[in-house]
């Protein structure tokens, strides 16, 4: 026997399968396009792979050149001290010309310049000066690397000192000095390829979430197909959600490929939280996402002005969101206008239940901002759109 | 070849893009727009890292201490903390990035002459800021211990201080920065946005521009003409390379007048390296639209081929060199760090052909190639 469904159950009901006819309709759409596909197969894999093995954000294998003038036990053992993974001894150079010109071909990055008579004045207890250059075309990099040989030279300086006076009556316990022990929580080990899979998975959910969407809909008015679902007895509504809907569900199971095909066997990353709060969290963010792009769809007329609205979106979104730069580096201005970025909640998110195994009571803010957000952004898209056709 | 033929070619394309308002628009728009919005905002001086203290000390000794820290431009404080366990929470929550912890004794064990340690728990998700707190932090630590160090020496030899300082301190270091004095990031960044702008815009309106036609069904008109395969690229390209030749001028004209970067190198050799580099990156939009057949797959194609590299692998961020083995062949396969060499040499270094000439080498082997590969694609007789 057919249950019977009273009228307000029959509506529901239809408004339901339209929903399933149109995600279906926007899936097949989407799985024709072999580009496309190719594509979202490469970067969720080897694109990933790549940005995670190698990319190293901290002063990594900075190329040295030495200059040493004095060729004796101290010089050696200060040289020695300049090593990976931070310093790469690229070889001894004679004259300081030498120096400036590799500087200047890009060979070397920096130049390390021991006086002569540096063992005696250590020695004697005479003071002496080391000169250290190093190229700030780049100058985060340089500052880094500026700072490192200052640390190692200022650790050489201490063991001579400690040394010298212990030599009399006193050991580094007796001494007034500050040992500083550092407790790096969350990924102890420094592991760049964590958080900069990490970031790079985050990086391509919001490329794919802002475009794909943008451009069915776009597609749509191009061709002029709208005009059909217009006069279907779809609501603009109807018509702009399952886009979205479908688009979720892609870049859902993409991730998924990509943290436990990729990510967690290769690098090890570890799922510290809750992965269906993950999962969860991110088809939060990637409806977020899809807002601006439809909003974005809706105020141009081809696919190529959409796409470059959404690269003036996408682009500042990916570089000052805090995956590039950390967002305490980042002038007040910006870090006032990425409040609107959906991308910087969802960093703190993903770090947070995937690194440190936060859970909601945590990340409740971020939460709560990032769907505060994309419900405007959605409602906006939905705005300009039921404007244009109505 | 018919010189007149890739006019008019070129003189059509030119009509149609700009009759497409929004696309001028954001050709020049977007790499403007881009410019002062990474030229100002991707800064990267690392301040005001929030921080949490859990005093277990409460001495005089122990303020004067973390003072250092309040008073530091580097560090901005967000309270005490009672425990360590609170600590977890603000640090999960991204509160605070890290928490100084000043163990009981601190005042009667430095007094005393004896040393101690002094822990500080980090965040460690984001390995470079951890990097950069660490090398705060021990700045402090060695500044005070330098000064606890002079000051029990000069009390127990009863030496001066000045004496006391050249014991504790026998080394000076002299830093010295090359090309950029003052360590400006905006003269590091701006010169290096020049090449990611180009190199992002340009294949991308090169690709929608030539896909456009394709999808419209207009190229058919093209396949039937007289227009020869090279006359049709050649007509097809120009006002791509036009367009981002001007670009580059005008990125140009906003490094050193509005944010003003020094130029230190020869002008000529510039541009004429930036065209060059043009021809190179409006090369690889060519070659995506042939490719593709709708203007959304040479988007994002595009984008994915040339945005990522180029943040990735140009040494726009991570120099070149840094990188891992596996990754710096990658980064020589994108033309992207040949540029960036050529655009902070210039800039910064001041130097030119003579330092630089393999890079514009690499580029115009590059152009070459991708036109050659281009015009090996491009069939007017498509399968249907």
């Amino acid at each position: 026997m057919k249950p019977v469904w009273t009228p307000r159950m029959q509506r529901i009901i239809l408004w339901l399968r339209r929903l399933a006819v149109m995600t279906r309709k926007e899936m097949l759409q989407l799985s024709r396009d072999v580009p496309i596909g190719l594509l979202l197969v490469y970067s969720f894999t080897l694109a990933v792979y790549i940005a995670g093995n190698g990319i190293r954000s901290q002063l990594h294998n900075a190329s040295l050149l030495v200059q040493d003038s004095d060729h004796s036990v101290s010089s050696r053992e200060l040289i020695h001290k300049f090593k990976a993974p931070f310093f790469r001894l690229e070889g001894e150079i004679h004259d300081p010309r030498e120096g400036l010109r590799s500087l200047d071909r890009g060979k070397a990055m920096a130049v390390l310049e021991i006086p002569p008579r540096f063992h005696e004045q250590l020695m004697t207890g005479e003071p002496t000066a080391v000169q250290f250059l190093v190229d700030t075309t780049n100058a985060p990099q340089g500052l880094s690397a500026a700072s490192y040989a200052v640390r190692i030279i200022a650790q050489f300086e201490q063991e001579i000192v400690l040394a010298r006076l212990g030599g009399t009556e006193t050991s580094p316990q007796n001494l007034p000095a500050i040992v500083s022990d550092h407790r790096v929580w969350y990924n102890p080990d420094q592991n760049d390829t964590w958080f900069e899979s990490v970031s790079h998975l985050l990086r391509q959910i919001t490329i794919f979430a802002i475009l794909l969407p943008a451009a069915a809909l776009v597609r749509e008015k191009e061709r002029g197909t709208v005009e059909q679902l217009l006069v279907s007895p779809l609501t603009p509504f109807q018509i702009m959600l399952p886009k979205v809907l479908a688009m979720t569900v892609v870049i859902l199971c993409a991730t998924a490929v990509a943290l436990f095909g990729i990510m967690r066997p290769a690098f090890g990353v570890p799922i510290r939280g809750s992965a269906l709060l993950f999962f969860t969290l991110t088809a939060l963010f990637v409806f977020s996402t899809a807002g601006m792009g439809l909003a974005a769809a809706t105020i141009t007329r081809n696919q190529a002005q959409v796409g470059m609205m959404t690269l003036l979106v996408v682009a500042p979104m990916m570089l000052l969101s805090g995956l590039v730069a950390p967002m305490e580096a980042l002038p007040t201005w910006t870090r006032n206008l990425m409040i609107l970025s959906p991308l910087r909640y969802f960093i703190d998110i993903a770090n947070g239940i995937l690194l440190k195994g936060s859970d909601l009571s945590l990340l409740w803010e971020s939460v709560l901002s990032m769907v505060l957000l994309g419900g405007g952004l959605f409602g906006f898209g939905m705005w300009r759109f039921r404007r244009q056709f109505d | 070849m018919n010189l007149g033929r890739i006019a008019a070619v070129a003189w059509k394309e030119w009509r149609e893009t700009i009759r497409d308002r929004m696309f001028v628009l954001l050709a020049f728009l977007l790499p403007v727009s881009w410019m002062f919005v990474f030229g100002y905002g991707l800064v990267q001086d690392v301040e005001h890292i929030p921080f949490g203290v859990i005093d277990r000390d409460h001495t005089a000794l122990s303020r004067d201490y973390l003072y250092r820290f309040f008073e530091s431009r580097y560090f901005s404080f967000q309270g005490y903390i009672p425990s360590e366990k609170e600590a977890d929470g603000l640090l999960q929550s991204g509160k605070i990035r890290v928490a100084i912890v000043v163990p009981e004794q601190f005042e009667e064990r430095l007094l005393r002459g004896q040393s101690l340690g002094i822990q500080t728990l980090i965040d460690g998700t984001f390995p470079l800021r951890t990097d950069i707190i660490k090398g705060y932090v021990i700045a402090i630590n060695s500044a005070f211990t330098g000064e606890r160090l002079v000051n029990y020496l000069a009390r127990r030899s009863g030496s001066s201080v000045e004496q006391a300082e050249s014991q504790v301190h026998p080394i000076r270091v002299e830093v010295r920065y090359l090309y950029n004095e003052e360590v400006r990031s905006t003269w590091s960044m701006v010169p290096a946005l020049v090449m990611f702008t180009l190199m992002v815009s340009s294949p991308l309106l090169t690709a929608l521009g030539i896909v456009r036609e394709k999808e419209t069904g207009s190229i058919y008109n093209i396949y039937s003409s007289t227009v020869t395969r090279f006359e049709y690229l050649a007509g097809k390209l120009l006002p791509y390379v036009v367009i981002s030749s001007m670009n580059a001028v005008i990125l140009w004209t906003i490094a050193t007048q509005w944010f003003q970067v020094p130029f230190k190198g020869n002008p000529a050799f510039f541009f004429a390296a930036s065209v060059v580099f043009v021809l190179t990156s409006t090369g690889i939009g060519l070659i995506v639209s042939l490719l593709v057949r709708t203007q959304i797959a040479a988007l994002v194609i595009t984008m994915v081929v040339s945005m990522l590299p180029t943040i990735l692998f140009s040494g726009l961020i991570v120099p070149v060199s840094s990188l891992s083995r596996g990754s710096q062949i990658q980064a020589h396969l994108f033309p992207g760090m040949y540029y960036t060499n050529i655009v902070r040499g210039a800039f910064l270094k001041g130097v030119g052909l003579e330092v630089l000439w393999l890079d514009v080498m690499a580029l115009a082997l590059y152009a070459l190639l991708l036109r050659g590969a281009g015009y090996w694609l491009f069939t007017k007789r498509p399968r249907s």
